[in-house]
């Protein structure tokens, strides 16, 4: 390439949401010369697939291609990164918006070397979000091992505040500052791409499925931490309830996904998520018995489809055409009966099972809570894009569930389309 | 190639379903939610997922003899939870007031009952059936048949309309009724029969009539007490108006009974006092009738969502008729109207030979259909 990398293209691009999809278009406009806001409400960059496991269908975990994306994101000058903000206000018209932020505080600046000291002496806990509450950290806390930027921050409703201060005491590099405040800033961009993603939805809201009543019942994500090196169990996988490893696990697909009665559509990535956490299971507990009770099974491509075989030749999954619609919790063992009706022999199961992973879809965030800009926003929560408007463009799972796959390639497209925007300006 | 079937559709059968409250069948996409969440599907072959597909795919043969959506009560718990709201429930509903039709002869009336247009028609045929029967037989045969200016001041009805003319037709139409049914019955049961054998529903070969008879003993009390309804969790307090309107029918069945003999054994004739337990009988059997039937109907209009059909309002409307009509004659005749009552005795009369004469054709039917379906159910081992 013979960018040159000292002068900016005319025109800069706001990116709000730093998951994959955010990332992607970030780096791609950034690194073709164009200035990039990139505002992340949460403390870190990566969104949901800094949560996850490994990738399906190749079984590679996904720190490895966030290293890269961190890495040029520091490497990147024109890429200006805000954690823990908030769009508040979007005024104007393509080429042209203006835009509020709120900076939430952090509490810990720049100086952190994220050696970890304050955490030692720290006395107050919270409930881990990263770790979809399975286990707890201190009020001030490093979100994950990976996590980028790479600070420590403070959970102002855990933390004791001032009259404590034992971090501040403990802390060599004069890092902490319990003092500071919320900021807003005003910026000027040409476009904006809302990268604002998705939820895995509440499991509560499912009544019949007994999430949040039996113990032995999790969700997928709940899996996907469970499994991983550095979540709430150090890899292991097992039952909540006594912390032995399941000897029999049930997959519930659907659980909430394609349901008038909680989101109509179907979520897409939960059955190659099921497949995938079934290796998962397989590899430390190669004695387990897995059931996955399904409506339809989606392996859509080549890959996927492939994938799919091959969990299917395994003796040792057994797959179940036909929707658990009810769960009984065994009060003595803790073990979980999943009922559902084989709708290929005509008879009802009832399978009992020492865990049960529900295959819980994807909420767009926009459902959850509403942005602070005109665009056109499905029943459901989907942004859809209006491309005769142009100037506001929505990528990933903000748009439609999708795999990691398609929404870099989506990323990498829209990038495009919000420097078209600059240009025609 | 020999173990190919081929699925003949009837497109016919499937629209007819959406006509009688099915129409949402075609969401379906079999996650089988509805046969789990069914509280008395049994757990070989439940229903009614499989009842949903064959819907889908118009296999009447497979439906009409299917003795489960005679086990269904209604009560709307799969349609509840169905995630594509494709009302299983209703769809029972629809395929079972199609096999009502199916079962009856002549197919001609059976639609006629089954059309809103045609229900003129249907209320003007025993109308005139009196009236014209009435004039006739006064023409040739002593003493007054139909009498349109009783004389004295005692009212009775038996004065208006003489009990012989009522009860010719009345007993005509039982009649009619009966052999309706029994024609009906043969060929359900047979169906019945052979669709348990060859969806392995059953453990009994032959359909033998003692054990059946027995089976059939045995599962009245499940009906009187209402059991099943019991089990439903969605619907559960519509068990009361169902009671209140099936022991409302039973107590007049009774107290019409008691009329009958005592009129043509021993001669009285009505109306008998208020102090008579007979009467207390009727009174509350009649006060039963229109309180259980008001509550079914408020209890649709609180559901919009539950389908209500024209067979379903029909058949709440009849009883709510026959009850209404019948107090206001019994108060109007308390009262000395002699004009109202006796014009009243007479609606009620048309409503009285509407729920004998077409009882094989309306929804009703399943006074006869359900309790032959869970006696079947019973005796061929099917639990459900």
């Amino acid at each position: 390439m013979t960018e040159n990398k000292e002068s900016s293209a005319s025109g800069s691009i706001l990116v709000v949401g730093g998951g994959i999809s955010g990332l992607t278009t970030a780096l791609e406009a950034a690194e073709v010369g164009y200035e990039v806001f990139l505002v992340e409400k949460n403390p870190y960059l990566g969104g949901r697939v800094a949560q996850l496991n490994q990738y399906f269908p190749k079984l590679c975990p996904p720190t490895c291609g966030l290293e890269i994306n961190f890495r040029r994101i520091k490497e990147n000058p024109r890429i200006h990164t805000f954690t823990m903000a908030e769009v508040d206000k979007v005024e104007g018209s393509p080429g042209s918006y203006s835009v509020r932020i709120t900076l939430n505080p952090r509490f810990v600046n720049d100086n952190c070397t994220a050696c970890g000291k304050c955490t030692d002496v720290c006395p107050a806990e919270r409930s881990n979000d990263f770790n979809l509450g399975m286990d707890m950290t201190k009020a001030i806390y490093l979100p994950f091992k990976m996590a980028f930027p790479h600070k420590f921050v403070i959970d102002s409703v855990a933390c004791q505040g001032e009259d404590c201060g034992k971090c501040i005491d403990v802390c060599e590099y004069d890092a902490i500052d319990l003092k500071m405040k919320e900021k807003t800033i005003d910026i000027n961009v040409g476009s904006i791409v809302w990268a604002t993603g998705w939820s895995p939805y509440d499991a509560t809201k499912i009544d019949n499925l007994g999430f949040g009543q039996y113990s032995n019942i999790i969700t997928n994500m709940m899996m996907e931490r469970m499994a991983a090196k550095d979540g709430p169990t150090a890899g292991k996988i097992e039952r909540p309830s006594d912390k032995q490893g399941p000897a029999s696990v049930a997959f519930v697909q659907c659980a909430g996904s394609r349901d008038e009665n909680h989101l109509p559509y179907c979520s897409y990535i939960c059955c190659m998520a099921s497949l995938k956490q079934t290796t998962y299971i397989r590899e430390r507990l190669p004695e387990a018995e897995i059931y996955i009770f399904y409506i339809d099974l989606r392996a859509p491509g080549q890959r996927y489809e492939k994938f799919y075989s091959k969990i299917k030749e395994d003796e040792n999954v057994h797959f179940i055409k036909g929707k658990v619609a009810e769960v009984i919790e065994n009060p003595d063992n803790n073990n979980i009966t999943v009922v559902a009706e084989n709708a290929v022999t005509g008879q009802k199961i009832k399978q009992e099972v020492e865990m049960v992973v529900l295959a819980t879809g994807m909420q767009p965030n926009v459902a959850l809570s509403k942005l602070p800009a005109d665009l056109k926003v499905t029943e459901d929560g989907f942004l859809v894009n209006d491309y005769e408007k142009g100037g506001m463009f929505a990528i990933g799972c903000a748009t439609k569930p999708m795999d990691v796959v398609s929404s870099n390639q989506n990323a990498t497209g829209m990038a495009l389309k919000a420097i078209k925007t600059l240009v025609n300006r | 190639m020999a173990n190919q079937k081929m699925i003949e559709p009837d497109l016919d059968f499937i629209k007819e379903i959406g006509v009688l409250g099915g129409s949402d069948l075609k969401k379906c996409y079999q996650c089988a939610t509805c046969s789990v969440a069914c509280p008395i599907s049994p757990d070989n072959r439940p229903f009614p997922r499989k009842e949903m597909i064959a819907a889908s795919w118009g296999l009447k043969d497979r439906l009409v003899g299917d003795v489960d959506i005679w086990l269904c009560h209604n009560c709307g718990d799969c349609s509840v939870r169905c995630p594509r709201l494709a009302k299983p429930g209703d769809v029972l509903a629809a395929i079972r007031s199609y096999a009502i039709t199916e079962y009856a002869t002549p197919k001609s009336l059976a639609k006629m009952v089954n059309d809103p247009k045609k229900l003129p028609v249907l209320l003007a045929i025993p109308a005139v059936i009196f009236l014209v029967l009435g004039f006739i037989l006064n023409m040739f045969v002593e003493p007054n048949w139909l009498n349109f200016s009783p004389e004295g001041d005692h009212i009775a009805h038996h004065l208006f309309f003489s009990t012989w003319l009522v009860d010719i037709i009345f007993i005509s139409a039982t009649i009619f009724a009966v052999t309706v049914f029994a024609l009906g019955i043969k060929r359900f049961m047979a169906d019945m029969h052979q669709n348990a054998l060859a969806e392995g529903k059953t453990d009994k070969e032959k359909l033998e009539i003692k054990g059946f008879l027995q089976a059939l003993w045995r599962v009245i009390p499940t009906i009187l007490r209402h059991d099943k309804f019991v089990e439903c969790t969605e619907n559960n307090e519509r068990s009361t108006a169902h009671m209140m309107v099936l022991y409302g029918f039973i107590g007049l069945f009774i107290v019409t009974g008691i009329f009958f003999v005592v009129l043509y054994v021993f001669g009285i004739h009505g109306p008998y006092s208020q102090l008579n337990p007979v009467k207390w009988l009727a009174n509350v059997s009649g006060v039963a009738l229109v309180i259980g039937s008001g509550l079914m109907i408020k209890k649709r209009l609180d559901k919009p969502e539950q389908v209500s059909t024209y067979k379903d309002w029909a058949l709440i409307g009849l009883a709510m008729a026959l009850g209404v009509s019948g107090l206001l004659t019994e108060m109007t005749r308390l009262a000395g109207a002699a004009g109202l009552t006796y014009f009243l005795y007479f609606i009620h009369l048309i409503f009285v030979f509407c729920l004998i004469a077409y009882l094989p054709y309306t929804k009703l039917a399943h006074l006869v259909y359900r309790t032959l379906a869970m006696a079947y159910a019973e005796y061929g081992g099917r639990k459900f």
